[in-house]
């Protein structure tokens, strides 16, 4: 028996504009909505739009066997309102079928767990909370973004009391020997079951699927299918993890990526032992093989599988510092806006435009970043954060309370303060 | 393989970049097993090289066969005709009255091309070479005249081109034409940036398909420089331009960022080094913007001194309106010193590590500016990732590509 367990990432940050320095104190619109828009209605299209109709024309075709996972950050939900709400539309109709499980995350797909654990829940009770209201459902699947895991991860999760399971990567410097088609439990999570991705099969289809230098190239069902019956016997689930803007956007249409998720699943369903599993009903299905343990965080970016996509230069070290330890004060305040557009910036995707591991994963990260260098994109970051400290200044003033030493911290907002025409900006 | 090449400066007799680029790269090639033999118009006769042969056309067809006089050049590949017979006047003017009328050294920039390329053509025929390849354009007749002379190759070397002096106003129809002859008349054109090859597809009319670009290498930095700003950096941090103080360099542009600059921050000092046409006019602007006391002019600075204030410098600007590579944020970077540089600029084709700024966007330019004298982490990655990144930049790689494009030259020859 194998099971083959999808899971889809879907996400799209809050890209900010081109902030500069002068309109810190005078502009506190920080993100590009006509880019976002645009962004948003071009992935639409490509991507999520045709493949939620192929997802629901599989699901009705096979009859309550093909069944599928997401994870949806809450930015994106929010970007699915603004400026497609037909994609909305079309999710719903899917968790409609019964065959559609939905996980939870953080709302706004951030790495607030290393910074701020508080942070951290109230975040992943925000999405808790709009995949209700959206989609009727309670998550019992937890999974962080980026796919970033430790042990300590794993005992704090489980203490929310919501998750039977959680998901990671199948990195091979934590499992050794050991194989990704089983499910594990982590050290220090005895109630909770880990699902592993398997990067191998994921990534065939995630990234080497339009490669013509790839061995395998053309990659056909049966071929696949093959593969996939191959862990039969030695395997319980196949966790087939991936970004599901694959479909569509990372790999065009005209590679044929449609055509092969469409005859997929009854490719594999040929194969009497085979079904398809979501998340949760893979964590009732099977029981643990043994423990593992990670001890440091690993995540599912680049080749190094750890958090230097997103941190580890002084520019994403310093910008996360300065915004993580506002995270007390701004949600003090009560001013939701404030806290909104503060907590947009904690989405990942900031950090990780600031990389400058160039050299070996460059084509990745060039491909997502929306600045021409990691300096525009640090430069824009920390504009933004200074003028939210001024805003946090004032609303801090208004509320009466005793100003934050953190407020005074930054060169850029003490030189506003001493600077001609500060007055006019500090009021 | 064995190469004729032609250039108008050798240092120490130069006027500006070209001279030192032709330095560096001969002596690459050399240490790659190419022969070079350089020939220059004018020079000492005891300008020697430990790795080729420099051959001055002045001294081994001297006066007597020409009908012409030694005397010091007063060309540099910058010289636009109208200076250049300006600088002539004050010359003859500076000459006791009898040499005078002996310095018939043609008034006309263009007579002396003549000449050099009158040269060229017989030296052309007792020089043993299998390719030639002049810099820039005052030198292209004399290239067309030693291919004719001896049927060999020719290769021409575009290091800027007269759209990029005059910004592309008031082109001098004259240079246009030596310029786009010289092209034409090459088997290969090299060039330093994908910008000039644009220009020369786009302005010149050359086939796409005939063009090579060799980006230029970094200088090896001077780690010794050193010069105690102190004083200065108690109180202020430093913002560096360095360049002529010209229309193509886009000083107007640093300085009306300065202003911006200071709004935000006073604590800033602006060096703006350098001499050209547009200097006091700077100088006026910087005090009617109120900012006389934040802006230093050392004016004309020697490459030692060029060195001392990348060192001392917080933060390099290059704005450049036009700039067909652009050596000098190269220095800056080797000398830890973060560089915003224009993307109307060829080097910023190769750059990863710098920012990168449209010359015309002043609020721009200053934005970059506070970020980098006020970020810190920028501030350190900026310095680390550049300083690697142009050390990385060694003359071996142009060398090599330009040992290519002979290679690809004589196969195409042999194939014809």
């Amino acid at each position: 028996m194998v099971s083959i367990c999808f899971y889809f990432q879907v996400h799209q940050p809050f890209r900010l504009k081109k902030y500069s320095i002068f309109d810190i104190g005078h502009n506190s619109n920080y993100f590009d909505d006509n880019k976002n828009a645009e962004v948003m209605r071009k992935v639409a299209q490509k991507c999520y739009l045709p493949t939620n109709k192929v997802l629901l024309d599989l699901i009705r075709q096979h009859q309550g066997k093909f069944r599928v996972s997401f994870s949806i950050s809450g930015v994106v939900l929010d970007q699915f309102t603004l400026f497609a709400p037909e994609v909305l539309h079309s999710f719903r109709e899917l968790a409609k079928t019964g065959c559609v499980e939905f996980l939870d995350e953080t709302y706004y797909h951030s790495l607030s767990y290393l910074y701020d654990k508080e942070e951290f829940k109230e975040q992943v009770l925000l999405h808790r909370q709009k995949i209700k209201d959206l989609f009727g459902q309670e998550p019992k699947v937890f999974r962080n973004t980026e796919l970033v895991f430790n042990n300590e991860l794993a005992n704090f999760v489980q203490g929310m009391g919501f998750y039977k399971a959680i998901v990671a990567e199948g990195a091979d410097h934590i499992l050794g020997w050991r194989s990704p088609n089983f499910l594990y439990t982590p050290k220090t999570a005895d109630n909770m079951k880990l699902l592993l991705k398997n990067y191998k099969l994921s990534d065939d289809i995630a990234f080497r699927f339009s490669n013509k230098g790839w061995a395998e190239h053309p990659l056909t069902v049966e071929k696949y299918g093959r593969w996939v019956n191959a862990a039969n016997g030695n395997g319980n689930v196949i966790n087939l993890f991936m970004d599901y803007e694959t479909f569509g956007e990372h790999q065009w249409e005209d590679t044929g990526i449609f055509d092969f998720l469409r005859h997929l699943p009854s490719e594999i369903l040929r194969h009497p032992d085979n079904d398809f599993v979501t998340v949760s009903e893979a964590a009732e299905k099977y029981n643990p093989v043994s423990e593992l343990d990670m001890h440091n965080f690993i995540s599912w970016a680049d080749i190094e599988r750890d958090l230097s996509a997103w941190l580890g230069n002084p520019m994403q070290d310093s910008a996360a510092r300065e915004l993580f330890a506002l995270g007390r004060m701004i949600r003090e305040t009560g001013d939701e806006k404030l806290i909104d557009d503060w907590r947009k910036l904690t989405t990942s995707d900031h950090l990780y435009y600031m990389c400058t591991k160039w050299f070996s994963d460059g084509d990745v990260h060039k491909y997502f970043n929306p600045y021409d260098t990691p300096y525009e994109g640090f430069i824009a970051f920390m504009n933004v954060l200074n003028d939210l400290k001024i805003r946090a200044k004032e609303v801090m003033q208004s509320q009466g309370r005793v100003e934050s030493p953190i407020l005074a911290q930054t060169p850029i907002s003490r030189v506003l303060s001493e600077a001609p025409g500060s007055s006019m900006v500090l009021k | 393989m064995k190469v004729l090449m032609l250039g108008w400066e050798f240092p120490p007799f130069f006027a500006g970049g070209v001279g030192m680029v032709c330095y560096h790269l001969t002596r690459a090639l050399c240490q790659q097993g190419t022969e070079v033999t350089y020939v220059m118009p004018f020079g000492p006769r005891m300008l020697r090289s430990d790795y080729m042969k420099i051959l001055i056309a002045d001294n081994i067809f001297p006066a007597m066969r020409f009908k012409l006089h030694e005397i010091s050049s007063l060309l540099g590949v910058y010289s636009t005709p109208g200076s250049y017979e300006e600088d002539y006047r004050k010359y003859l003017a500076s000459l006791p009255s009898d040499k005078r009328a002996k310095a018939l050294y043609g008034p006309n920039i263009f007579q002396e091309v003549h000449m050099f390329a009158e040269k060229v053509k017989l030296i052309a025929q007792f020089e043993d070479f299998d390719v030639i390849h002049a810099h820039d354009h005052w030198t292209f007749p004399a290239a067309i005249a030693a291919k004719k002379a001896s049927g060999k190759p020719m290769i021409v070397h575009v290091h800027i081109t007269e759209f990029d002096k005059t910004g592309g106003a008031g082109v001098d129809q004259r240079v246009y034409d030596m310029e786009r002859e010289g092209m034409h008349a090459a088997d290969l054109v090299i060039v330093v940036s994908n910008r000039i090859k644009n220009q020369l597809v786009h302005h010149y009319g050359v086939p796409e398909g005939k063009i090579r670009v060799v980006y230029n290498a970094a200088e090896p930095a001077d780690h010794n420089a050193y010069h105690d700003a102190s004083k200065i950096k108690e109180t202020d941090k430093i913002v560096l331009f360095v360049g002529r103080v010209t229309l193509q360099k886009g000083p107007d542009y640093f300085v009306e960022a300065a202003r911006k600059v200071l709004d935000y921050d006073p604590n800033v000092k602006f060096i703006l080094a350098g001499t050209g046409d547009m200097l006091p006019r700077m100088i006026e602007r910087v005090a009617q913007l109120g900012m006389a006391n934040k802006f230093i002019f050392p004016g004309f600075v020697s490459r030692e001194e060029v060195s001392k204030l990348n060192k001392i410098a917080d933060c390099f600007v290059m704005p450049s309106v036009s700039e067909p590579f652009g050596i000098v944020p190269l220095e800056a970077m080797a000398q830890d010193t973060p560089a915003i540089i224009s993307k109307q600029s060829g080097v910023s084709e190769v750059l990863n590590h710098v920012l990168k700024v449209d010359f015309w966007d002043v609020n721009d330019i200053a934005n970059k500016i506070l970020a980098v004298l006020h970020y810190q982490a920028l501030n350190h990655q900026l310095k680390q990732h550049g300083s690697l990144e142009v050390r990385s930049m060694t003359w071996d790689t142009p060398a090599h590509k330009c040992i290519e494009v002979y290679d690809e030259l004589l196969r195409m020859k042999q194939g014809g």
